[in-house]
């Protein structure tokens, strides 16, 4: 695995890389268990940092820029995804009160 | 030094991430979610990404995050009650999650590198690199991004709406 230099000492890439599939499988963890669709939310942004985290590492190993410029266009993504979420979200919430996701489940047919 | 910051970050956002998924009241969970952004930024800086540190700090902890606790406080402290309709969903999430981590850590494994590209490292990830690359090769990209950022404002805009009729 590769190693590179912060200030004289040695950093491993792969601590980077375990931290972000860590973080990661945290993040689905909380989208499969939690019933209220706002933290539901919150943990698909865990997830986009875990990935932001993985292809900043892998940007550092290789010194190529592109993985930073990806990084940049993933925090975009997840902003535009979390406006137009919250906004479904107070939609619904103000017609009634959901508590749990199974709540809108009416589009199942 | 740096293996030491790198540690306490990360337990930092390991601890963070666990009290994003484990606290009951959504708000503490979105303060557990600036503890994580704000220990990856260390990170970040870390991988000498200077720009993306800031972008993560001003634009994630502050204004998406602000935003999550303005709809939080709008809603209601909303606390979550009693397990779902499905049995065993805690435990089926759980043989999940640990199969794609040991997915994830097996693919790992065989990660080899190739060999560095020699960057300039005393301009790697400043505002001038990441700005060059943003308006030469990666042009296209940036300006759809706009675009995406404009339909996001005008969607966000149209569902909150009351309706007048």
């Amino acid at each position: 695995m590769g190693t590179f230099d912060v200030g004289g000492s040695q950093l491993d890439t792969s601590w980077f890389l375990l931290l972000g599939a860590i973080l990661f499988a945290m993040g689905t963890a909380g989208v499969l268990v939690r019933r209220n669709p706002l933290i539901i939310l919150i943990c698909i942004e865990l997830m986009l940092n875990a990935v932001n985290l993985t292809l900043i590492a892998f940007s550092r190993q290789l010194e190529n820029l592109e993985g930073q410029l990806f990084a940049l266009m993933t925090m975009t993504v997840a902003a535009a995804e979390a406006v137009v979420g919250l906004a479904i979200l107070v939609d619904i919430f103000r017609v009634r009160d959901v508590e749990d996701v199974d709540d809108l489940s009416e589009l199942r047919g | 030094m740096a293996a030491a910051v790198f540690f306490v970050a990360a337990l930092l956002a390991i601890a963070g991430g666990i009290g994003v998924i484990s606290f009951r009241q959504p708000i503490r969970s979105v303060l557990s979610l600036v503890v994580v952004m704000l220990a990856l930024s260390v990170l970040f800086l870390l991988l000498s990404a200077q720009f993306i540190f800031v972008v993560q700090i001003i634009v994630y902890a502050g204004a998406v995050m602000v935003l999550f606790l303005f709809v939080i406080t709008l809603l209601g402290p909303a606390r979550e009650t009693g397990g779902g309709r499905l049995r065993f969903q805690a435990g089926l999430s759980a043989l999940f999650v640990i199969a794609l981590l040991g997915l994830i850590y097996a693919m790992f494994q065989g990660v080899h590198f190739r060999q560095p590209e020699q960057a300039d490292l005393s301009v790697f990830g400043t505002v001038q690199s990441i700005a060059v690359g943003l308006f030469t090769s990666y042009l296209y990209p940036f300006e759809l991004t706009s675009i995406l950022l404009l339909i996001a404002a005008i969607g966000a805009v149209y569902l909150s709406r009351r309706d007048e009729s």
